[in-house]
């Protein structure tokens, strides 16, 4: 269990955000959740997360240029990013990949304990990239 | 004799090679007749239904007034379409043109004299040249309609498969989730019991997607038949506004206003129900920010009306037409991430209009939008 693995969902999809986050907290991480891309932008400077999920379609900000503002941000650039979304055509991936995130998962094609399984994976000390 | 002045009247026909041909065919018999007759005025009239159109005239003066006639009430017309014959009463003459499917028109010649030296079956043979010409231009068109239809059919293909791209995986990916926590076992009670009611709405959420998609791709080949008997109105709404309150976020609230007595209407009470669901839907996702969702019915000796008003984001006035077409979502940045196929008002308003209705929408003072579908009473 990682007590004090801080996880920050950027999802607009209510239903989705409360899953995903049931399933994280049963998972022993702590969950915040941003609403749009601007909140979630903001929650990711204030929150201090320890990864975030981030999806594409959201009001304000679209997920890519959050996903831009967080490379830029110092306190945010080096925050592991995973895109989880129902688009999952090629372009949108490579972009994304492109643009620093760790894995691009389609919402539909993702079991909800493969969220915990990622975050272990970049969290976990040997998945550390060298610096 | 110099040529007579030829016009094409035809706006709908765009084949140049059939006018070219027509308006050479009239020329040749004018000639033919010309020796023995002063001819005012060549046509070609097609034919549709019993009436005769003129198409094309070749004349002395400009001025000629594009003719309709009822051909039951003209006996010469009647006389040449109906033996095939060429009728000749000394001031017009008529050549039935046969085309691939029996006659589809006529040629007259106007002028003092009629038929003169020309012979019968020579102009007999201009006119079936003709017919055969207009018969093929026919066809032709007949073949981009067709093209038409299909590059139609073949966009809505395009724009499902988005759909089934985009809209049903969000609430499939819900589903899945949930039924995977539930089998293993981890979710505590509570939870247990969310997770049910989330599988029951969006499996319902994907029906309607589906159902919206199938009903789009049968209005778009065979048309919708609705299937009409007497309705209570104000029960249809009851059971849409039923329908709908899972769906309500915590902050959206609804009023209803109703009239004492039954508002009776002949409905297909499915697509009826279907039409305000899609309404009440529509308010609560437009209003994301919650408020009060106002449904009002009232009705006159005349008509019936349901009236659905939000305070969310509204329409652009300048946009709202664009709202019943189909996939006319208006996507702004307010609105581009909510989930939607672009099919539900514009097969509610399809509906209401096979109904003999209507529904129209326009701003909710101080924000948001009112839709109202009127209904004949019946």
């Amino acid at each position: 269990m990682e007590e004090d693995v801080k996880v920050l969902l950027i999802e607009d999809d209510v239903a989705a955000a409360e899953m995903y986050r049931l399933r994280l907290v049963a998972d022993g991480y702590s969950v915040v959740i941003g609403h749009d891309g601007h909140e979630g932008l903001r929650m990711a400077t204030d929150e201090a997360p320890d990864f975030i999920y981030l999806d594409l379609r959201l009001p304000g900000l679209d997920g890519f240029e959050v996903l831009e503002r967080l490379r830029a941000g110092t306190a945010t650039m080096h925050i592991p990013v995973i895109i989880l979304t129902n688009y999952g055509e090629p372009e949108l991936r490579e972009r994304g990949l492109k643009l620093g995130a760790l894995e691009f998962l389609v919402k539909s094609d993702t079991d909800p304990a493969e969220l915990s399984e990622s975050v272990e994976r970049a969290v976990s000390p040997r998945a550390l990239p060298s610096i | 004799m110099p040529d007579l002045a030829t016009s094409w009247d035809d706006p709908s026909t765009t084949d140049g090679a059939s006018r070219d041909l027509v308006l050479e065919a009239l020329r040749l018999a004018s000639r033919l007749v010309s020796s023995g007759t002063r001819v005012r005025e060549a046509r070609c009239l097609l034919l549709h239904n019993d009436v005769l159109t003129s198409v094309a005239s070749s004349r002395e003066t400009e001025a000629s007034e594009r003719g309709r006639y009822r051909v039951s009430e003209h006996a010469n017309f009647d006389r040449a379409i109906s033996t095939g014959q060429v009728v000749d009463d000394g001031s017009t003459v008529v050549v039935p043109a046969r085309g691939d499917n029996g006659v589809l028109g006529v040629i007259t010649i106007d002028g003092e004299g009629g038929l003169g030296d020309a012979q019968p079956a020579t102009l007999a043979t201009i006119a079936h040249i003709v017919g055969l010409g207009v018969s093929q231009s026919r066809a032709v068109n007949e073949l981009q309609l067709e093209a038409e239809r299909s590059r139609r059919l073949e966009r809505l293909k395009s724009e499902f498969l988005n759909i089934a791209a985009h809209e049903l995986r969000s609430p499939l990916g819900i589903i899945r989730g949930y039924t995977s926590m539930l089998s293993e076992g981890m979710l505590p009670n509570p939870d247990r019991e969310v997770a049910l009611s989330r599988i029951t709405e969006k499996a319902e959420e994907m029906a309607r997607l589906i159902s919206e998609m199938l009903e789009t791709a049968r209005l778009e080949t065979l048309g919708l038949e609705l299937e009409l008997e007497p309705v209570d109105l104000l029960e249809v709404v009851d059971n849409a506004v039923h329908a709908m309150r899972p769906l309500m976020g915590p902050r959206h609230q609804f009023a209803l206003a109703a009239p004492g007595d039954d508002i009776a209407v002949v409905a297909d009470k499915r697509r009826l129900t279907t039409m305000l669901t899609n309404l009440i839907d529509n308010a609560i996702k437009y209003s994301p920010a919650g408020g009060e969702i106002e449904i009002a019915c009232d009705h006159d000796e005349r008509e019936a009306t349901v009236l659905v008003r939000d305070h969310g984001i509204g329409i652009n006035a300048e946009q709202a037409h664009l709202l019943f077409t189909r996939f006319g979502r208006l996507v702004t940045p307010e609105t581009s991430h909510i989930r939607g196929t672009g099919l539900g008002l514009y097969l509610a308003r399809e509906s209401a209009r096979l109904h003999g209705g209507d529904i129209t929408v326009s701003p909710t003072p101080g924000g948001g939008s009112t839709f109202v579908v009127t209904l004949p009473i019946a």
